[in-house]
């Protein structure tokens, strides 16, 4: 499973509960391929993904949240994907 | 200290535009003059022109709001302003995408066109645009 965290350094928000949410992707997620992504250096893709705050979470391509979810909300979203895949 | 009317001569805002700005809570006057007039301070110039710089920027009103409340809180960081400024522009980079997508729909319809010397009814802009389904937008290549 990709997952993109699009962030801008010096954004606040976008540390908050960063590395939580990390080890909660890697305990739920066996193929977890994360990528932390600097907006400014991946202006296209952002706008592709319609990317318009920060921080934003891409789960394999999807824009599935528009700002730093809980670490359970994280899981949550994770946890279903992860069912639909198998 | 300036009354409402020295106040918009001096920033190039309308009497009417100063008061939704009070009404909106993004300026306050300082003071009253003994006869009740409401007076502004040289704290109002500056938000009025912050405002409008940010207004070129394509900031909202209730963003500026936002922005003007981030200026005066001592543990906000210019990080924070920052990032407002970068998702401004991805919005912006959004809509001029959308924009684009418009302007080749736009061309096709003008190509489709040719002969302009017909009876409007014989239109292919008009028809192009009563055939377009409302639910699927005309497609570009």
């Amino acid at each position: 499973m990709k997952i993109e965290l699009f962030y801008t350094p010096g954004c606040s928000a976008c540390l908050a509960r960063h590395d939580e949410l990390r080890a909660a992707a890697k305990a739920v997620v066996r193929d977890l391929d994360w990528h932390d992504v600097d907006v400014l250096e991946n202006m296209e893709r952002a706008v592709d993904l319609g990317v318009a705050t920060l921080p934003s979470i891409v789960i394999d391509g999807e824009l599935t949240f528009t700002s730093m979810p809980t670490v359970t909300q994280f899981r949550n979203a994770l946890v279903q994907r992860d069912r639909g895949r198998s | 200290m300036f009354t409402i009317g020295k106040l918009a001569g001096l920033t190039g805002v309308s009497n009417d535009t100063l008061r939704y700005y009070e009404q909106e809570d993004l300026i306050r006057p300082a003071d009253k003059s003994p006869a009740g007039y409401r007076l502004y301070d040289q704290e109002s110039a500056r938000r009025i022109h912050f405002i409008k710089h940010a207004q070129a920027c394509g900031f909202t009103l209730a963003e500026i709001r936002e922005l003007l409340m981030l200026r005066g809180l001592d543990q906000a960081c210019c990080g924070d302003v920052r990032t407002r400024a970068i998702e401004k522009k991805l919005q912006i980079e959004q809509k001029i995408r959308a924009m684009r997508a418009m302007s080749r729909a736009l061309d096709h319809l003008i190509e489709d066109c040719a002969d302009e010397t017909k009876p409007v009814k014989e239109c292919a802009i008009i028809a192009a645009l009563e055939r377009a389904n409302l639910s699927a937008p005309i497609q570009s290549p």
